[in-house]
Formats: C-alpha cells, structure tokens, sequence
C-alpha cells in the first residue's frame, strides 16, 4: 500500500462523505438509487478498486447518518433506511428535543461504526473456510428472513401470504425476459426490482391519480407545517459517549454486534425489529425513543457494513441484501466486474482493510462534525429550497434509468407492475424487509415446486 | 402560483405535493434523464453518466420551476 494510493483513497472517501451528506439530507433518497449509479460510474470509468471501495463505504456511513437528520427536524424520513425511527424522533421533537435527537443520532452512528468495523472484518475473516456451505444454504436462509420478518410484523397473516405470490411475480418477469431474449438466459435482474418495490407507494398513487373517482376521493392536505428551531450551536458537546447514558449506549453497542452477526437479513427489517424490541421494553418517552434513536443509528451503519463487508471479503458474490442491492456494482459491473472477477478476487486482506478504515473513519468524522454544528442549518436550506416533486421526479427519472440499463423497455413497465404491487402490500401493511426478502429468495423458491 | 389552499395537494410518501406540479415533474426527470442516456456516445460509461447529468439537470429544472408545500415557522430558541 503506497502513499499515492493511500491520499486517493483519503480523497475518494472525503468526496463521498460531502456528496451523501447533501443527498443524505435530501428528504426522500433511497439509498440503492442514490448508491448504486455514482458507484458504477466509478467501477466503469476505471478508478482503482480500493479507492472504489473507500469511496463506497465512505458514502454509506454519511448517507446513513444524514439520512435520519430530516426525521429529526421535521418528522420526514430521509430515506427507507430511516423511516423506522420516524415515530421516535417525533417523540423527541415534540418534547423540543430536536437538537438533542440529532445528537444522539450521530452518536449512535459512530457508536455502530466503531462496533461493526472489527467486527464485520474479523467475522468475514473466519467465515472464508465456511463459505461454500454459506453459498449453499443461504436461500432458504433468505426464506427463512422473509418468514421471520413477517411473524415479527404487526399484520403476519398477510406478509406471510403475500411471500409466495410476490415471488411468483419477480420470477415470472424473469422468466418472461430470458424467454423473449430482452436479456441473456444468465442474467438476472435485480436492482430495478429493488427500486420498484422501494418506490411501490409513489407508483401506486401516480396510477390511482388516473382513475377520475379515485382522484376525487383523495385525501386533500394543506401545506405542511415545519417548525424549525434556531439554535446556534451551544455546548461542545463533541464527544459521542456524553451524548449517551450508559444504557443507550450498551444497547447500540449490542445491538450493532447483532447487527453485524444478521447481515444476511434485511437491513430495514433488522433495524426495526432490533431497535423497537431494545426500545419497548422502557416506558419513559423520551428515554424510549432515546434508545431507539442510538440503537437504529448503529443498527443502520452495522447491517450496511456487514452487509457489504462480509460478501466482499468471505463470499464474492452478493450474498446479502445490501450486496444484492446498494453495492452491487463492486460485484457486478460488466465488463470490469463480472461474479467470477470483483472486488473479492482482486483485493486482499490488507486492502480491505485499508479501504474499510479509511472510509469508515473519514465518512463518520466529517459526517459527525456537520451533524452536530451545521445539520439545522442545512435542512432549513433544503425544506425551503427543494420541492418534494423534485425528488420524486429526480428518483422516478433514476429508476426509469436503471431498469432500461437492466433489461429494456420492457423492464420499464415491468418495474411499474412490481410498484404497483408491492405499493399495495406496502399500503395494507407488509413491510419493505419482508419483500427484499422474498425478492432474494425467489429464483431458489418456485425451484421447490417442480 | 403557489396558493396555501389549493385542491390538488396530496401526500405522496410522509410530504405534500400538487399532483399537476408532480406530473411536470415526473415528465421533465424522465426526459432529461433518458435524454441524456440516449444522446450520450455509445462508449460505456458515458451513457449512465450523461443520464445521471441529465438527471441533475431535470432535478435543478424542477427545483426553481417549483416552490415547496411547506410552511415555515421559526422558533428563537428551543431546548
């Protein structure tokens, strides 16, 4: 490792944390929309792998973090990763605690990546001898994610009834596509499925918009109402571990080595099912959502390191769902990666380490810092400045953008069918982790009914 | 342009939006990122990344041809 490539990949990973922190804040951005395009740019234009990689990891810890500071300030989730902790930073902004909800958020960040670092290294590191008999099993543990996650769900009956046909849905368009040659027999498309299932509630409105009765029947709302808080900065309170008590920050620690240990599973089924089961169990308010505000930070951070880490580094191929989704370029980007020639075959041990430090550590102090000091300030700028049809039209043009990369014209209309569907589950109640499940379980699923 | 209690605001994931204003939006994104995708080189990556410029330019398009449903009140000082 020389000295050039160390200040590229220290450059990378400060360009990142400054370009998620901006669309991290963004209300609205998913994070595999926003990932997955730049990544690829990268991969594609011929950066050097590790420097990718410092870049990638560096902008998952801002964009995480920068994420849950519009749930802070006015209740709107800044991504799908952070619509968990919604109802608790709303908790903390009623009681006038918006600054402190910040705080703890940031805290709780640090605390996830200073956890699921050492951890995801060290857990890849010994899961290498393992990795056939993972490859093996991990499709039924895929099911066993989507049954899992739906027993923990508030309206079981009905996740569990919609695993099957939902993955009859994403197969049958798979099928459909090798069948008619819009892609090659080998193919297999994932990442607009991804997003369309992400962006179902948009697509699913935008279809009912046509329907005359419907659009007349809508719920009509006034323009909302934001209170925004004009606190200077006050007190140096810099240090993350003064921010928390003793118990939030047992929790996040604990919950972040779960985190990590569950990198199989959905990350936004793992971050709610962890952080409300940590949370319930305190009956205070504000303590409660405390907890659940630290521990979701440091879930959030933990499940995208293990997830993108420990497939990279053990497995080298995507083998998770934050692999099969926001980082599926380092696996994945013909012609310069391909499942038999990525990241996991060119780099070694010691580039994934210098890669996973140099971006965690320059992505979470940059990202902290702005946290702390400028986060209202910024989010005033952008409440005020950018109009939510500007963000849903920027994703829509994404999305339109990635499924005709993945399979033509006719994934285009195939990615509105998985909107339109998974925006109706979505609506009736089955969460996103329960369809990412079922999304990667598919292919292994309707194998069964031969 | 912009009137506080117009009929056509509706919410579309946890945020207010006029649904003509959103169509413009959404046309406008599509044709710009496409556009950009379509005029670019035929040389990858010059196609995503001239889809994702097209992207930016359909979003900043939007950002000044549409002001936000949101009210604002400021508080001096709060904690």
């Amino acid at each position: 490792m020389d000295i050039a490539l160390i200040a590229q990949m220290a450059a990378a990973a400060v360009l990142a944390a400054v370009i998620y922190t901006v669309i991290g804040i963004v209300p609205g951005t998913d994070e595999t929309a926003v990932l997955v395009p730049i990544t690829l740019v990268l991969v594609l234009t011929g950066v050097q792998p590790v420097v990718v990689l410092a870049f990638f990891i560096s902008a998952v810890v801002a964009n995480n973090l920068m994420d849950s500071i519009p749930a802070a300030v006015a209740g709107i989730p800044g991504g799908v990763m952070t619509s968990p902790l919604v109802d608790h930073a709303l908790a903390l902004k009623k009681h006038g605690l918006a600054n402190l909800s910040i705080r703890k958020m940031a805290a709780g960040s640090f605390l996830g990546v200073l956890v699921s670092v050492p951890v995801s290294l060290l857990l890849a590191k010994s899961l290498i001898p393992f990795a056939s008999a993972i490859k093996e099993y991990a499709n039924p543990l895929f099911l066993a994610g989507a049954v899992l996650l739906s027993l923990m769900s508030k309206n079981k009956w009905l996740a569990l009834a919609s695993i099957l046909p939902f993955s009859l849905l994403i197969e049958g368009l798979r099928y459909l596509y090798w069948g008619t040659g819009a892609v090659p027999k080998d193919t297999m498309v994932s990442i607009s499925f991804f997003l369309g299932i992400t962006i179902g509630p948009v697509i699913l409105t935008l279809f009912e918009l046509l329907n005359w009765d419907k659009r007349e029947s809508l719920k009509r709302f006034e323009a909302k109402k934001i209170v925004l808080k004009n606190n200077s900065y006050e007190r140096k309170q810099l240090n993350p571990f003064h921010v928390m008590d003793k118990r939030e920050c047992a929790t996040g620690m604990l919950a972040s080595v779960i985190g990590c240990f569950t990198f199989i599973l959905s990350p936004v089924g793992v971050t709610t099912f962890l952080g409300e089961l940590f949370a319930s169990r305190i009956k205070d308010p504000v303590k409660k959502a405390s907890v659940a505000i630290v521990g979701m930070n440091g879930l959030a951070n933990a499940t995208y390191i293990s997830g993108a880490l420990i497939p990279l580094i053990a497995l080298g191929i995507p083998l998770s769902p934050v692999a099969i989704g926001p980082a599926n370029a380092l696996f994945n980007a013909p012609p310069v990666f391909t499942l038999k020639h990525n990241m996991h075959h060119i780099l070694s041990g010691g580039d994934f380490v210098w890669a996973t430090i140099i971006g965690t550590g320059i992505g979470i102090v940059i990202t902290y810092f702005i946290a702390i000091k400028y986060a209202q300030p910024i989010c005033a700028f952008v409440f005020k400045k950018v109009p939510h049809e500007a963000i849903l039209g920027l994703f829509f043009g994404l999305v339109l953008l990635l499924a005709y990369m993945d399979a033509g014209w006719m994934n285009v209309f195939g990615v509105l069918l998985i909107g339109i569907i998974s925006g109706t589950l979505h609506r009736w109640g089955v969460n996103y982790g329960i369809m990412f499940m079922t999304l990667y379980s598919a292919p292994w699923l309707v194998t069964l009914f031969h | 342009m912009f009137r506080l209690h117009r009929k056509d605001l509706i919410e579309v994931w946890e945020d207010i939006v006029s649904i003509k204003e959103l169509v413009i939006a959404l046309i406008v994104n599509s044709f710009t990122t496409m556009g950009g995708y379509f005029l670019a080189p035929n040389d990858p990556p010059k196609p995503l990344l001239f889809g994702l410029i097209g992207a930016m330019i359909g979003f900043s398009l939007c950002t000044i041809l549409i002001r936000p449903k949101r009210i604002f009140e400021e508080e001096e000082r709060g904690e």
